[in-house]
């Protein structure tokens, strides 16, 4: 831009905009990596450290610690969710051969179906053969351990952690549109359920709710509990298994606006 | 991931060239930097804009298609939704959440599924519906809503101007 469109009051109101969005960008980058994408286990008792004036939270993280032993914290850029609960899962599959075959199935008929349902596949192959690519490198390693050390470190790598999220983005997307006479009667704002995924679910950063997990469980047919953990006044935290009455496969913990994952 | 924005691209490319939408032709200005594109988009039958042969620039970021490429035209544009200096302020260049113009909720946003096929087709939209609410350049946003014919001289002035025909004031 020359100096000419500076000093032009029309332009000059546009560019604010977008230096105040530049701006806010900025500062939600610098405090967001300042975590790693998915972090290593830490004890339970490390959340004190972060709150070690607030006895509501001192005394919820006493009940949290009663049930779970350790945390593994991810990276709080809006796609918490997404990220969290992908790696746990595969991460808890490294340990059963024939879950982890199963999946490794289902997510390899999965883009048929999102072609199907009209994604287009030049967009959507990238992700999905990203996806399989990180399921073929950890199924191929052939010591646990060894194979949850080649999962962390490639969920810390940015293109494929990122990658990862948006083929459970489109996933969740395929499912809410597959089910959507279902879901709705979710939806707020008198939104169809394809505005809603255009607008909430597709897009990289944007935050998950209830119906994000209902569908993002429903699609890789597995369930989730998430402990909810706030400054409400009960003693204890209050724990949701999604969709109900499903035997989960993931703990998450949610504090508000964000997803951790926690172990049992 | 540079290498996976930049094979994206390249798919991206092909298909723009297998199967043109009508009146566009977009592809790398240089094949060595996929990262910059020009386009040409024609004016849409019909609209003021008819005739005209607009050229305009995309720049892609390098964590494409996570994040939407930014668009500018390179020619002289007088439009409700381009800003004076050509940049184009529609909301599928915008991820959800980022709102400088306060888009309805209802319009189409950027994710990792839209295209540059989709992009430019919203322009051609745009070109043809203006949307004066979200007015990145006010004076012509005013223009299109109180004085039609005013604007549409300035329009004609313009796609003459992309065609190398100048007229006299």
């Amino acid at each position: 831009m020359g100096d000419e469109s500076e000093n032009d009051p029309a332009i000059g109101t546009g560019n604010q905009d977008e230096l105040i969005m530049q701006q806010q960008r900025q500062i939600e980058r610098e405090i967001s990596e300042t975590t790693a994408l998915v972090g290593d286990l830490e004890p339970i008792v490390s959340l004190n450290n972060e709150y070690s004036n607030d006895n509501v939270y001192l005394e919820k993280i006493k009940d949290l610690s009663s049930k779970y032993k350790h945390i593994r914290r991810t990276r709080p850029d809006g796609n918490c969710f997404f990220r969290a609960f992908t790696y746990a899962m595969i991460e808890k599959m490294l340990d059963n051969a024939n879950e982890l075959e199963q999946f490794f199935k289902l997510i390899e008929t999965s883009k048929a179906d999102l072609l199907t349902l009209g994604f287009p596949e030049f967009t959507v192959d990238d992700f999905y053969e990203t996806f399989m690519d990180v399921l073929k490198r950890v199924r191929d390693i052939k010591g646990v351990n060894d194979a949850k050390k080649e999962l962390h470190s490639l969920f810390n790598e940015q293109g494929y952690s990122d990658y990862m999220v948006v083929y459970l983005r489109l996933l969740t997307s395929g499912h809410l549109q597959r089910d959507q006479e279902f879901y709705s009667c979710f939806i707020e704002g008198g939104r169809t359920v394809s505005d809603f995924c255009h607008q909430e679910v597709e897009p990289m950063y944007k935050e998950s709710d209830h119906i994000h997990i209902m569908a993002a469980c429903a699609a890789l047919n597995t369930g989730v509990r998430v402990v909810y953990m706030d400054r409400g006044s009960s003693k204890s935290n209050i724990e949701h298994d999604l969709p109900e009455g499903t035997t989960p496969s993931v703990h998450l913990l949610y504090r508000p606006g964000h997803y951790d994952i926690l172990y049992l | 991931m540079a290498g996976s924005a930049l094979r994206r691209l390249m798919a991206e490319y092909k298909q723009l060239t297998l199967n043109p939408p009508e009146g566009i032709i977009a592809g790398p200005i240089n094949e060595e930097n996929f990262f910059e594109w020009e386009a040409l988009i024609t004016g849409p039958e019909g609209t003021c804009f008819e005739g005209g042969v607009f050229p305009a620039k995309l720049i892609f970021p390098c964590d494409y298609p996570l994040s939407p490429p930014k668009m500018q035209f390179t020619c002289e544009m007088f439009h409700p939704n381009i800003y004076s200096d050509g940049r184009v302020c529609i909301s599928i260049l915008h991820a959800p959440g980022d709102d400088p113009m306060g888009y309805e909720s209802s319009a189409e946003r950027w994710s990792p599924v839209q295209s540059v096929e989709k992009i430019l087709l919203s322009v051609v939209s745009m070109l043809a519906e203006p949307n004066d609410e979200s007015g990145a350049n006010v004076d012509a946003a005013k223009m299109w809503r109180e004085n039609r014919e005013e604007f549409n001289k300035i329009a004609d002035r313009i796609v003459r101007k992309t065609l190398g025909i100048y007229i006299r004031e």
